[in-house]
């Protein structure tokens, strides 16, 4: 397994990459299926002829190697951080699966600092010249601002989350946090920073009391860079994916909390989709493979099929003559005799 | 976005202002639910007090855009007349598709049978679950599938078709020995895809035929049998 040179490609290399898009797959709580969520949609993606690098960014709990089947890497993106490779490229390794790629996660040392801003926002411009149609990154668990800054800078953020009480608290406070934060980079002007701080503030002497009052309050005393502003925060659109469902009921959560988000954010998320609860799941990742190769006929590889075609959304692959396939095919044909599927 | 107390009804349900009677019913029996209280979405955002007054606001939106005088003064009234002139009449294609046994039966007649939950719409909008459901043969899994994205647990399936629990639920995992003989299934089948909204002479004609091919192989079912 070497990792793959940076401009090696030949003929199917285009003169122009006209960029990767980045999704990032975060939503809190440890244990939702972040990684699993990963590993599968990115197998879809590369099934359906997409060049594709998932990036473990779970510097806590880096494990993302594991779950796409690919050995303990030798480098890591703790590497590019640190600034011991400067080519994010170098760090690029092959798996198992055709047409995807991993730069893996390793714990970092504890002399690593935590890094910069400025280090982050050289991080994502790299990621987004990797060779790659799409650029998939596993946020760790938490809020820490550098997740924070690596969800809000993807073209597609997801915020994972169970059925249960503790995951959808999770996804609040994550979803909270990131929604203040895109509000930190974005401010303009000193009224609206001042408003901020007070919205921030635990007391509100304002009376604001969500965040859409806040940004209702915004586009009341400003003109022009308050709209300007609250244009920036509307554009925050996260995607709600619910793992581990098991009932009707649990599928509705997912519209309970993008209607909430709508009504408490004034953000407009959007329910990309679920994903049932799947013993099997334990079975594939044993076999290190994942599930939609294990099992690609069960309900939760037609799932999340599903969602990796909400993501590609018909996009061209940048890296081959022929349009990619379509992201699987209506998986939900099964051949009459075949019964379920077998492994 | 506004503020709870500026939206109109029709933000208050989320639907456009064109949205059409089944549009509008199905945003209030999904937002409705979001807010019940101990509704898990609820929790540690809004507050008792503030799901109650988000309820309120929601039956009123309901009441009023569900009764077509009432909708039409509404609209008058806020400055939104004829924005839904195209969706006075209910669209209910999937209602109608539904019933393809009555295919020379008006529309009416056909909406008056019971046999159809109320909910028989999706939670989420995915156009390609309505391509796997418009082509794709219909196993057990297929019938499972489809009913969760409408929202729709198995006891409610069986209160409106009489079929108990039990049997319909071997029927989404093809556990076709604890099945009755199979004019039965058929009839089981058919009522369950009717009351989910599937066209049921597809559903049933697809799914029987898995049950003859597995019945055709007695010897096999037998020892498989002995668990
Ligand atoms: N839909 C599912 N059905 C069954 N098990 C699942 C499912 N999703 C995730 N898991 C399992 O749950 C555990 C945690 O998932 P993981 O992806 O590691 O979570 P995270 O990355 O969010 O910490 C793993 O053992 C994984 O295999
Ligand atoms: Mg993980």
């Amino acid at each position: 397994m070497n990792p793959r040179v940076e401009g090696q490609q030949t003929a199917a290399t285009p003169a122009v990459n006209s960029g990767a898009r980045v999704i990032s797959v975060g939503g809190g709580k440890g244990g939702v299926g972040k990684s699993f969520m990963v590993a599968n949609l990115a197998t879809c993606l590369a099934r359906a002829g997409y060049r594709v690098i998932v990036v473990d960014c779970d510097l806590e709990g880096a494990n993302l190697h594991t779950v796409v089947g690919a050995h303990a890497p030798v480098s890591s993106l703790a590497d590019f951080v640190a600034q011991r490779v400067d080519d994010l490229g170098k760090l690029v390794f092959d798996t198992p699966i055709e047409g995807l790629q991993l730069i893996a996660g390793t714990h970092a040392n504890l002399s690593d600092a935590q890094p910069t801003h400025l280090r982050r926002v050289r991080l994502m411009r790299a990621l987004r010249r990797l060779q790659a149609d799409f650029v998939i990154l596993d946020l760790g668990a938490g809020v820490h601002s550098a997740v924070l800054d690596y969800f809000l800078v993807a073209d597609d953020g997801l915020v994972v989350c169970s059925p249960e009480p503790t995951s959808v608290e999770n996804a609040y406070t994550f979803l909270r946090a990131a929604f203040y934060r895109r509000m930190r980079l974005a401010m303009v002007g000193h009224g609206v920073r001042k408003l901020v701080t007070t919205a921030m503030d635990q007391r509100n002497e304002h009376g604001l009391r969500t965040p859409l009052d806040l940004l209702r309050e915004i586009e009341a005393i400003d003109s022009a860079d308050g709209a300007r502003f609250v244009q920036t925060m509307r554009e925050f659109r996260p995607r709600v994916v619910i793992n581990n469902v098991r009932t009707a009921e649990d599928i509705k959560l997912g519209f309970a909390v993008c209607s909430v988000c709508r009504k408490y954010f004034g953000i407009d998320a959007e329910y990309l989709g679920y994903v049932n609860q799947d013993d099997d799941v334990r079975l594939s990742v044993a076999s290190r493979k994942p599930l939609v190769e294990y099992r690609p006929k069960s309900d939760a590889s037609i799932y999340l099929q599903r969602i990796a075609r909400k993501l590609a959304g018909g996009r061209p692959s940048s890296f081959q003559a022929a349009a990619p396939n379509r992201v699987a095919s209506p998986s939900g044909a099964p051949t009459p005799a075949a019964g379920s599927p077998t492994a | 976005m506004k503020p709870l107390d500026e939206q109109d009804h029709y933000e208050v349900l989320e639907v456009t202002p064109g949205a059409a009677f089944e549009d509008i019913e199905r945003a209030y029996r999904l937002t409705r639910a979001a807010y019940t209280d101990g509704s898990m979405a609820l929790y540690s955002i809004f507050n008792r007090d503030d799901a109650a007054v988000i309820r309120s606001r929601i039956d009123e939106a309901y009441r009023v855009l569900t009764d077509p005088q009432d909708r039409a003064r509404y609209d008058a009234e806020a400055g939104i007349a004829d924005r839904h002139a195209e969706a006075a009449t209910p669209t209910a294609t999937r209602p109608i598709d539904a019933f393809p046994l009555e295919v020379d039966c008006e529309e009416s007649e056909a909406r008056t049978l019971p046999a159809e939950l109320p909910s028989a719409i999706e939670v989420i909008d995915d156009p390609d679950a309505d391509i796997d459901e418009e082509t794709s043969d219909f196993d057990g899994a297929a019938l499972r599938r489809a009913r969760l994205r409408r929202g729709v647990e198995l006891d409610q399936i069986s209160d409106v078709t009489k079929v108990s629990v039990k049997y319909l639920r071997c029927i989404e995992e093809e556990d076709f020995e604890r099945l009755p003989a199979s004019v039965y299934v058929r009839g089981f089948v058919t009522a369950y895809a009717r009351a989910i909204g599937l066209d049921a002479r597809r559903v049933s004609t697809s799914y029987m035929e898995r049950v003859e091919a597995a019945r055709e192989q007695p010897q096999r079912r037998l020892r498989s049998s002995s668990r």
